[in-house]
């Protein structure tokens, strides 16, 4: 590997098996079982050597590693030299969408997951579960060894247990079934054949938990194909969405936000933007983004669609017959994705198969098919069958399964009749799961053999058909074994995860891709550098069928909604709850509502004063008899009266943890609730209808109980409207965001001003000439989602402690930096505007001015830098400082997990209790470019230098850069007529530069929203 | 300031004393044993000072998040006490210093335990700043010592290095004015004491004073130096303190008439403390032919000029909020009025200025019992004063995304309930074991064997005409 | 050698005030006066001229001064300089409020230590005991035997000068 590359992945095996040579000779004068051992075969062993002797030593000073895997560095292996950072191609493993990753490892253990910005998918973003769940791997409640019936045993006796169990049903022909989410890795399915495959009645069954099923049944209907098309956002000049959070939760968010944002960055010589409408009943990031929302409470929306479709037909002169309410937004609506048939997108979350054929129909009537919905490579997350899942359940019922594997699911917690489930579950003869923590059905199930979190072990992905992704190892196991290893043991054919991973690729993926690399060899070397690849697919025909379509145009009729409906979503942090046991996305601010730690029920303004209820009035959520949970209220503008909307991913054991959260002293609160877990679980509200979960349920009751909760919000004033009384005549609104039309910004680059520059002459003289770089950042308020991936990126780039929920009650979150969420407009449909606000750097820093002891100073590079250790903690700078981006230490923040310290960036300070600390524009990721940079012996390019948050934004809202090199990025964006900066009529000269907020609105429609 | 010409119809000190009658009626609190009174007063202000002493000591052993301190609002309580009390040091300095160079003589009776509360407050004052810090044990820092960091200096553009010099030098001067005062009593008290153990200290500390008059000469000089020493520092040091605020980006805090308000403040607080305390102390130490009706009337007087002022500047700011067009600041203003902590605000407009309205009345001002309510209610006032301008500013300043609310804690409350014990414990122990009252001073007041009337004709200063300024 | 001093003590103001006066225009040798208070004019009774501490205190205030705003600059600006808020590095305005602070406290300090110095004043000092009550309600006028004014004739002018009790003092001193 040359030395002089600025990033370094794996290149190649030869290169890896020189590691080997070196492992062989510490392992052989050291310690020669765990290479040898077991059905690890050597290759396994080079890989705990070669990169990962040295986190092996460092490992060996924690308790809860695995130390006798340690082998002491003697020699640097020639691969790693200590201190500096290596980054390593991998696929992200926290939810499907197979994001592409570069990890980065330092000394041997992975500290920062970054978006691989050549991955066609993701393009370098990353969101914030997936930065997140590198927490996980350090995650010292994962149980290191199998459960027998909850009592820790060797991985031989549970297998024996297992193997045993899976004899007797290939004897007896008892039936097996291997329950798993929808799996992409082609790897894990083939192993699961193989296990399958030997048994007269083995069946793998698939459910989501966030399904997809009807957009897959639709498709089938109308294109013979059951498939998810895989959605093309970076095509898209107009998109009509019906209730999918594309941009938070739904399919692939990352995607969809780098794709979608890239249309939507007006440029003054190319004042061009994407149009976005958005139906739906709560409101979601992606509705807070559209330029036009419509409230629509959720059993209208078919309806919605189906005047779409038939105000579509006519354009196209195919009209059935469809009667054709009047509607003027549809109208407009229809105009528009007409106007850019082929370049236009009609998308639906809706779980309800009319909704779905109505939207494909849609799609097609606008030969949308094949340019903005890619139907010959779907996607292939969420394909599971309710069908399936529902003949499990019976099966379960009926207790007629021998074996009954459960892999990455979580049944017990998902449905609303969890506990009987549990029971049964009980009851089956082997109940095996390979859970990588213990959920609620990990411990319902006889044997836990768990898993490996996906950066300690090998594995791949298939997120959209033909295009490969591979997972490595990055760090020797803490915890667990790789689930292939297991089911090849169970399957009969031992076999190290490497082998198997090789093996699949070199069989089912190498020979279906063209590649320039005649051996596998050197294909598999540019994969693990690459980190993915893409295959060739035979293409099935998929000729559209209107029939099905137009019979539910026919059949969908207005409907309109009785009483209150529950509304389940995935919160953007948490999703179906599989990262519950997490600290940092338990505290990471919901984009919208700004709370933490909770899940409540939202209900509109209008409901709630209806009802008589405020923030925090806990009620009593009734659907069907004894179907209740107890939820504290939180009043949400923008969403639809009838409608009462609930987090999932709530109130699971996995958050058992957080009891004893937070720094404890006299005034601590837990962070879990009465039940002792985080927010409540709602599955007992949801109905199941067969093997599908409907996350919408009409005519639930709504119970005041007088309690009260207190909310844990970042936010308390949700506008930039000052309360009335409190205005003086004409100032009531602040010009902190500045916004402007589509059409204004044509007419007027720097339509929307408001702010007023400060005077241009200084009552000083100029002593601070910034000579060498002159750091700046520049955010887009335009493309910035609020999706949050920065503020976790920030969390895990510069150690920022999770506080828990009281200390957050109490306004005293930590993060560096946060997004302001501010409402505009009308109460009912209300504008939603995203601010990043992190520390501004101001070259007339208010807080270095009152700091009495030179803790906080300016750099000769513009950085406003804090000074730890010689901070006092009089926290002037705090309270002088305009934006209030400074974070004190209240406590001492505990940090007494060992392992979860791992994960610290060894870069960044543990800041003590006492002392001040705030955004430091990753000083330190400046100054290993720098380093970098001048060990190559050349100057900084512009770009070398990328803070967290920017790294990791999907939607690149973010650009950081040098101001003084004017050909950089960062000072053409400041040239921009959309730049302002925030308060800058202060004169304290921020260095964080803000472009205008634009929606693509007519000026007249803005005036009557706000006039 | 009131004129001489108004104080003259009634002589200075009652009751027609003899010089030997002052020192026995002086001292006989220190030396006759302590009454129930005193200790049962002293158990609470000591049981005040043990809670506050377990509260700060929590607070160092947790952290400064057992306050109700946020991200948003980095200083409420501390701050509001050490403004408070620094305020209410101010009287003594003004009755001291600054009547001393007016040649009011009725000060004499009370200067001594003006001075005495001046002392008191500002340890009070000087223990807030510290116990606010993150660390409070590098404390230290903050002066500029040569060190192994460089050596790295302090940064002398912070208010809050103006501060820790200012209220050094003020506790020092303050101690130093106050200790010079009191050498010659002490001097009476151990020729006077019986008690060998007490002889032998107040010997130590009186100096081997004799009452020489040559040194008596040196004495007056270096006491008239120092008050006019005294006069601009306690100027200074609360003009530094409003400059914390003052000098700030903070709208509702960078206000330029913070100097002016914060001294006429703070000598309005003082007075009033110095009411309360003075008012008790001539009750239940029986000292009333010296701290006569006509003291307390002339204090009163002040409370009505400087609750003026303080109304005054009340008024101006919200003139200048209007006036400035500034979106922020009249914001500000108006949220004080109208806003969350709207009670707080009224509180402090009643008790400040309406209250006071009543000493117009002179039937009032000689009602002891009334002034003492006022005095109190004054007290009350000007805490909130401090607490609104410091929490009202932060907890809604710029951008709206910050707002939020502030709670005390029990440990916050606790640390101001113990800073109210330690002062009176020291303000008890004074009374006991030193001359409340300036003899030396009212010995040279009192009629007796002067054949000059008893209010002095400007022309016979209390001062050689030699050394005047 | 020793002196030989006669103390007549007072009981009012005027008295004093007059005796000593008396005293000084007779020709004798008034030593000192003895006083619970600061009599005013007794000083000029006595003939006493002005103290020179004033002067202690401005040159002591004055060099306080200089040297905290050559310390501020120093530090600031030369010794270590750093950008604080882009502030210049000389912020002089900046430095006023220490400098007075520090103005003061030299002063006042110095002058008091001045004065103890002078005075001969510390702690533990023996007072010298020459007339009781001085501290509290007697004034006391010392004369110094001398060749003019022998002791009966000073005895005689206590009398006369209204002096409540009249002792004796020997003094061995070095001249």
């Amino acid at each position: 590997m040359r030395a002089d590359e600025p990033k370094r992945y794996w290149k190649s095996l030869a290169e890896r098996e020189g590691g080997a040579a070196y492992s062989e000779r510490a392992a052989a004068e050291f310690d020669e079982t765990p290479f040898a051992a077991g059905p690890l075969g050597s290759r396994r062993s080079f890989l705990q050597a070669a990169g990962f002797s040295f986190a092996g030593a460092l490992l060996a000073g924690c308790r809860r590693a695995p130390v006798e895997k340690a082998a002491p560095w003697l020699e640097q292996p020639e691969e790693i030299i200590a201190g500096r950072s290596y980054y390593y191609t991998s696929t992200c493993g926290a939810c499907p969408a197979g994001c592409g990753l570069l990890v980065k490892t330092r000394d041997g253990r992975p500290i920062k997951l970054e978006g691989n910005p050549d991955h066609p998918l993701s393009r370098g973003g990353l969101c914030a579960v997936g930065q997140a769940s590198i927490l996980g791997l350090y995650d010292s409640l994962r149980p290191k060894q199998p459960l027998l019936r909850g009592r820790a045993v060797s991985w031989q006796e549970a297998d024996r247990e297992v193997l045993k169990a899976l004899a007797e049903a290939r004897r007896s022909g008892g039936a097996v079934r291997y329950l798993s989410g929808t799996l992409t890795s082609p790897s894990r399915l083939r192993m699961i054949r193989q296990l399958l495959s030997g048994l007269p009645d083995g069946r793998h069954v698939t459910y989501d938990t966030l399904p997809a099923a009807a957009v897959l049944d639709a498709h089938e209907r109308t294109h013979g194909v059951r498939a998810l098309p895989h959605y093309r956002f970076d095509r898209a000049n107009v998109v009509a969405s019906f209730d999918a959070d594309f941009l938070g939760t739904w399919l692939s968010p990352v995607e969809f936000t780098a794709g979608y944002s890239q249309l939507r960055k007006p440029l003054e010589q190319s004042p061009q933007m994407s149009y976005h409408v958005q139906f739906e009943a709560r409101l979601s990031l992606t509705g807070s983004k559209a330029d036009r929302r419509i409230r629509i409470a959720p059993e209208e929306l078919p309806w919605y669609l189906a005047q779409l479709c038939a105000r579509l037909e006519v354009k196209a002169q195919r009209s059935s017959g469809a009667r054709l309410e009047s509607l003027p937004i549809l109208d407009d609506v229809a105009e528009r994705l007409w106007q850019a048939r082929g370049r236009s997108l009609v998308v639906c979350g809706a779980e309800h198969l009319d909704a779905q054929l109505l939207a494909n129909y849609a799609n097609e009537l606008l030969g949308n098919y094949g340019t903005t919905l890619d139907l010959r490579r779907p996607s292939l997350q969420r394909q599971a069958r309710p069908g399936d899942f529902a003949e499990l359940l019976d099966e379960i019922a009926t207790g007629r399964i021998a074996v009954l594997f459960l892999d990455g699911v979580n049944p017990v917690y998902d449905l609303p009749d969890g506990e009987q489930l549990a029971r049964r579950l009980r009851k089956l003869p082997l109940v095996v799961s390979l859970a990588e923590r213990l959920d609620e059905s990990a411990e319902a199930a006889a044997v836990v053999c768990p898993d490996q979190h996906y950066l300690e072990c090998w594995g791949d992905a298939e997120p959209v058909r033909g295009l490969f992704g591979v997972q490595q190892p990055l760090i020797p196991p803490l915890r667990g074994r790789a689930a292939l290893e297991s089911l090849a043991i169970w399957a009969g054919a031992p076999k190290s995860a490497a082998d198997i991973v090789r093996e699949t690729w070199e069989r089912e993926i190498f020979p279906r891709c063209k590649a320039k690399e005649e051996s596998f060899e050197r294909f598999w070397e540019r994969v693990l550098h690459e980190g993915w690849v893409e295959a060739e697919i035979e293409h099935p025909g998929s000729a559209f069928n209107p029939a099905p379509a137009q019979a539910a145009l026919h059949r969908v009729t207005k409907t309109a909604a009785a009483g209150l409906t529950l509304v389940a979503y995935p919160k953007i942090a948490l999703l179906d709850g599989r990262h519950a046991y997490n600290p940092w996305l338990q505290e990471l601010p919901d984009p919208i509502t700004k709370a933490t730690w909770d899940n409540y029920a939202c209900l509109a303004p209008a409901t709630a004063r209806k009802l008589g209820l405020t923030d925090g009035d806990v009620v009593r959520l009734e659907a069907g008899p004894e179907r209740a949970v107890e939820l504290p209220v939180l009043v949400q503008p923008g969403q639809h009266d009838n409608v009462v909307a609930v987090a999932l991913g709530y109130g699971g054991h996995l958050t058992r943890r957080f009891a004893n959260l937070g720094p404890r002293w006299l005034g601590w609160r837990p962070s879990v609730n009465a039940g002792g877990c985080v927010g409540e679980n709602i599955a007992p509200l949801l109905e199941r209808d067969g093997g599908s979960l409907r996350w919408t349920r009409s005519g639930v009751r709504l119970v005041p109980t007088g309690k009260r909760h207190a909310l844990a919000v970042t936010q308390d004033h949700h506008t930039l409207t000052v309360p009335p009384r409190l205005a003086a005549a004409d100032r009531g609104r602040r010009p902190i965001i500045e916004e402007t039309t589509l059409e204004a910004f044509r007419k007027d680059p720097r339509a929307g001003a408001q702010g007023h520059p400060p005077p241009a002459e200084d009552l000083w003289p100029r002593d601070h000439t910034f000579p060498g770089h002159r750091w700046m950042m520049v955010v887009d308020l335009t493309a910035c989602t609020g999706c949050s991936a920065c503020v976790i990126a920030c969390q895990v780039e510069n150690n920022v402690p999770a506080v828990g929920k009281d200390e957050v009650r109490r306004k005293r979150e930590m993060h560096w930096i946060r997004i302001d969420r501010y409402y505009s407009g009308p109460l009912g449909d209300v504008d939603v505007a995203f601010q990043p606000m992190m520390c501004q750097h101001c070259e007339h820093a208010p807080c270095e001015t009152v700091c009495p002891v030179l803790a906080t100073v300016h750099s000769s590079e513009g950085l406003n830098q804090q000074i730890y250790n010689r901070c006092i903690g009089t926290r002037y700078c705090e309270n002088n400082c305009p934006y209030k981006v400074r974070r004190f230490n209240w406590f001492d923040y505990a940090r007494d997990d060992r392992l979860a310290n791992m994960v610290l960036n060894p870069d960044v300070t543990v800041r003590s209790r006492g002392v001040m600390e705030k955004c430091t524009f990753c000083v330190q990721r400046i100054q290993e470019a720098r380093l970098e940079a001048r060990r190559r012996g050349e100057p900084l390019r512009d770009g070398e230098v990328q803070t967290a948050c920017q790294q990791s934004c999907p939607a690149q809202a973010i650009v950081f850069g040098d101001a003084n090199d004017p050909a950089s990025k960062v000072s053409q964006l400041l040239k921009s007529g959309r730049a302002y900066r925030v308060l800058e009529e202060i004169n304290v000269r921020p260095s964080v530069t803000y472009l205008r907020l634009v929606r693509n609105r007519r000026e007249a429609e803005e005036e009557e929203r706000h006039g | 300031m009131a004129e001489p010409v108004l104080l003259a119809p009634e002589p200075l000190i009652a009751g027609g004393k003899r010089p030997g009658q002052v020192t026995s009626e002086i001292l006989a609190t220190t030396e006759r044993r302590a009454s129930p009174l005193w200790w049962a007063g002293f158990l609470v202000a000591f049981g005040a000072l043990a809670a506050g002493i377990a509260a700060v000591a929590y607070l160092f052993s947790t952290g400064v998040g057992t306050w109700g301190l946020n991200n948003t609002v980095g200083w409420a309580f501390d701050i509001t006490n050490f403004v408070f009390w620094i305020g209410i040091g101010h009287a003594g300095t003004l009755i001291s210093a600054i009547l001393y160079l007016f040649r009011q003589r009725w000060r004499t009776s009370v200067n001594r335990s003006a001075e005495a509360m001046t002392i008191f407050a500002v340890i009070c004052a000087g223990i807030f700043p510290v116990i606010h810090l993150g660390r409070p044990w590098l404390a230290y820092w903050i002066f500029p010592y040569p060190n192994t960091r460089g050596p790295l200096w302090i940064n002398f553009r912070s208010p809050l290095a103006w501060d820790a010099f200012a209220i050094t030098t003020y506790f020092l001067i303050s101690l130093t004015f106050w200790y010079l005062g009191m050498i010659p009593d002490l001097a009476t008290l151990r020729d006077h004491t019986p008690s060998r153990f007490r002889r032998r200290l107040y010997a130590f500390f009186s100096l081997g004073w004799d009452g020489s008059f040559r040194t008596w000469l040196r004495y007056e000089t270096v006491y008239m130096l120092l008050a006019g020493l005294a006069t601009p520092l306690v100027v200074s040091v609360h003009t530094i303190v409003s400059w914390d605020f003052a000098t700030s980006v903070i709208p509702g805090w960078h206000t330029t008439i913070f100097p002016p308000y914060f001294v006429a403040g703070a000598i309005f607080s003082g007075m009033a403390m110095v009411l309360t305390l003075v008012i008790v102390a001539r009750k239940v130490m029986r000292l009333e032919d010296y701290i006569t009706a006509r003291h307390i009337d002339a204090m009163c007087k002040f409370l009505l000029l400087t609750s003026g002022i303080v109304g005054l500047a009340y008024a101006t700011e919200f003139l200048t909020a209007f006036y400035s067009e500034n979106r922020y600041e009249q914001f500000v203003f108006l949220n004080r009025a109208l806003g969350p902590y709207a009670w707080g605000y009224w509180i402090m407009v009643v008790a400040n200025v309406l209250i006071p309205q009543l000493l117009w009345f002179r039937r009032l001002r000689r009602n002891a019992a009334a002034v003492f309510a006022i005095s109190i209610l004054i007290n009350v006032g000007m805490w909130f004063e401090r607490f609104i301008i410091i929490v009202t500013s932060l907890h809604r300043d710029y951008l709206p995304a910050n707002w939020t609310m502030y709670r005390p804690t029990l440990i916050e409350v606790g640390t101001l309930v113990g800073s109210f014990g330690l002062f009176f414990t020291c303000f008890l122990l004074f009374c006991r074991f030193l001359p409340v009252i300036s003899m030396s001073e009212v010995k040279g007041a009192i009629q007796f064997g002067r054949t000059r009337p008893g209010a002095p004709a400007p022309e016979e200063s209390p001062l050689p005409a030699e050394v005047h300024p | 050698m020793t002196r030989r001093l006669l103390i007549g003590l007072y009981e009012t103001e005027d008295d004093i005030l007059a005796a000593a006066e008396a005293a000084r225009l007779r020709g004798m040798k008034v030593v000192d006066v003895y006083s619970p208070y600061f009599v005013h004019g007794l000083e000029r009774a006595m003939g006493l001229p002005p103290s020179k501490l004033p002067w202690v205190c401005f040159a002591l205030g004055v060099s306080g001064a200089a040297f905290k705003v050559w310390f501020e600059y120093w530090t600031t600006a030369s010794d270590w300089p750093v950008n604080v808020g882009g502030k210049p590095w000389n912020s002089l305005p900046a430095f006023v409020p220490i400098t007075f602070e520090v103005m003061v406290l030299f002063a006042g300090l110095s002058t008091v230590f001045a004065f103890f110095l002078v005075s001969r004043l510390w702690p533990g000092r023996r007072a010298v005991a020459l007339a009781p009550r001085t501290t509290d309600d007697r004034f006391g006028l010392v004369i110094e035997e001398t060749a003019y004014f022998d002791a009966p004739a000073v005895r005689r002018f206590f009398e006369e000068s209204r002096a409540v009790e009249i002792c004796e003092r020997m003094m061995e001193e070095a001249a």
